[in-house]
């Protein structure tokens, strides 16, 4: 039972930081169409951006992760001005060799500023509490804490506001957005904007549990990609839901099946939910 | 009267087809004025035009005395051009309120502005107040095309296109709908609309253009298109 509640535990903890990852994901892939495979690049240089904030400025964890969102947003932002703004007109394919063209820039970029090392990131909550029979580090309960509002915001920002709506508007009929105002434009960068600042948070969160190297983002945005496949592209709930189905799958996969495992679970996943459901789970009428 | 609208010699390619040659017509403040032509005509592909989803290869288009050819939509939209469009194009996950208060984006700085229109909207079609918590992609077509007037009428445009309103619809419902364009008419809005159902839209309307393979073909008052031969022949079927 301990083991069960242990690794429930765990499967939330993981399946918050692939939501995280797997949300910025879809909002561009919804409005824009275009596979973001730059986006565990993001991820990477976010973890990169507030690690390096604590070590070399000093300024405490919170702070740093702050500076992460802006610095990782304004990259996201900047990736849509220079490149995918440009290639509007151009076949879809153009837009995906040039992502993979950003994730090996963005890559390299970062191994040649702070070199090929695995670094660790320690922050003030390494403390250890127990309840319920598990035992867990406080980090954990943070990742979990931080993931759950940050997505109640983005859910709020999404459905309350005017702008954020317009982000939701132009991913569900794009030339009606157009004809309400909507200039597509501002919710491009916008939308680049909160991708970016998702993908920063993410990585700030989960690279105390982990480690932060040029590779990191890798396995993560497989993983993304997998989750929105099996939400269906463009689905926020989706993105959401897929996120701890993969995460809960990896902790309980890794426990009753073999930890040597946990990495697969994620395709096999795919390949199953698929043959169910070729849409994906959550694809109803999203286009 | 006031001219608010004015196209002079208009021309609009898609690749190296010319889907509009040379149209020059004009709309005045307060005025209904009607578009009849056959499926492909171009009469869609004007609206596009004056409301900037595509750009004209030639010609000028003025709103207002300013030359706003090539103009962006979300632009002419804050101008005061509402476009009701082909195919209705609404956000079919979100539900009918949002919908509604999606088209208030161009004017979402007004909240008064935004309930009282949206009271109005209400009064036109009560069945969308009713329906204000459901999707709009399960509404029956009748209401999808409601709602997509009442959206278009929430940025408060001077002027309103109505692209094909009738299409698909159930002809008791037609009436409401060409009832409704009439009202929005009535209450100040000048209307331009885009029908193949002549008959009904040139009950209502002041004025017509008769559009064929890109090029305006007759033009005059709602009687002497009514007493055109061509138009009774090719249009009204009597």
């Amino acid at each position: 039972m301990d083991v069960l509640a242990q690794q429930l535990f765990n499967g939330l903890t993981i399946g918050s930081v692939y939501s995280l990852v797997a949300l910025g994901l879809t909002l561009v892939y919804g409005i824009l169409h275009i596979p973001n495979f730059a986006h565990g690049a993001l991820y990477m240089v976010g973890g990169y951006v507030t690690l390096m904030t604590m070590t070399t400025l000093g300024l405490p964890y919170f702070v740093a992760m702050f500076m992460s969102i802006l610095v990782v947003g304004g990259i996201a932002v900047l990736m849509e001005r220079l490149v995918f703004h440009q290639l509007r007109h151009s076949p879809p394919i153009h837009d995906k060799i040039a992502a993979i063209g950003l994730l090996l820039f963005l890559e390299t970029l970062v191994q040649l500023i702070w070199g090929a090392d695995y670094r660790s990131m320690t922050t003030p909550f390494d403390d250890i509490v127990s309840f319920l029979g598990i035992t867990v580090t406080t980090q954990r309960i943070l990742i979990v804490v931080a993931a759950v509002l940050v997505m109640i915001a983005l859910h709020l920002f999404l459905k309350k506001t005017m702008i954020g709506a317009a982000i939701i508007a132009m991913s569900q009929n794009r030339e009606g957005a157009f004809l309400q105002g909507i200039n597509a434009n501002r919710v491009a960068m916008l939308t680049f904007f909160i991708s970016g600042g998702l993908a920063a948070i993410a990585a700030s969160i989960s690279s105390p549990i982990n480690l932060v190297y040029p590779g990191m983002g890798h396995l993560v945005i497989l993983k993304a990609f997998v989750i929105i496949i099996i939400g269906g592209m463009g689905s926020v709930p989706g993105a959401i839901i897929g996120g701890y189905i993969l995460g809960f799958s990896e902790s309980l996969g890794a426990t009753f099946i073999s930890s040597d495992y946990s990495d697969i679970i994620a395709f096999v996943l795919l390949v199953a939910i698929l043959t169910v459901k070729p849409q994906g789970l959550f694809a109803k009428g999203a286009h | 009267m006031r001219k608010l609208l004015t196209l002079t010699d208009v021309s609009v390619r898609y690749g190296f087809y010319e889907a509009l040659t040379d149209i020059s017509m004009n709309v005045e403040s307060g005025e209904l004025v009607v578009l009849l032509g056959a499926n492909g005509a171009g009469k869609s592909t004007i609206f596009r035009t004056i409301s900037g989803l595509n750009k004209p290869l030639k010609g000028r288009i003025e709103w207002q005395g300013k030359s706003i050819g090539g103009s962006s939509a979300s632009k002419l939209v804050a101008d005061g051009i509402g476009h009701c469009p082909e195919g209705r194009k609404l956000f079919p996950n979100m539900n009918v309120y949002e919908n509604l208060r999606m088209g208030a984006y161009a004017v979402r700085r007004n909240k008064k502005a935004l309930s009282e229109t949206l009271e109005q909207v209400y009064t036109l079609f009560p069945i969308l107040e009713e329906k204000k918590g459901t999707a709009a992609g399960s509404l029956s077509g009748g209401q999808q095309q409601m709602l997509a007037i009442g959206r278009a009428m929430m940025s408060r445009p001077q002027l309103l296109l109505f692209d094909e309103p009738s299409i698909g619809l159930a002809p008791l419902i037609v009436e409401q709908v060409f009832d409704v364009i009439k009202e929005i008419n009535r209450n100040g809005t000048t209307v331009l609309l885009a029908e193949q159902n002549a008959n009904a839209a040139l009950k209502i309307a002041d004025r017509g253009y008769v559009i064929e393979d890109g090029k305006i073909v007759v033009e005059g008052e709602r009687e002497e298109l009514f007493a055109n031969d061509e138009v009774r022949k090719a249009y009204i079927g009597a």
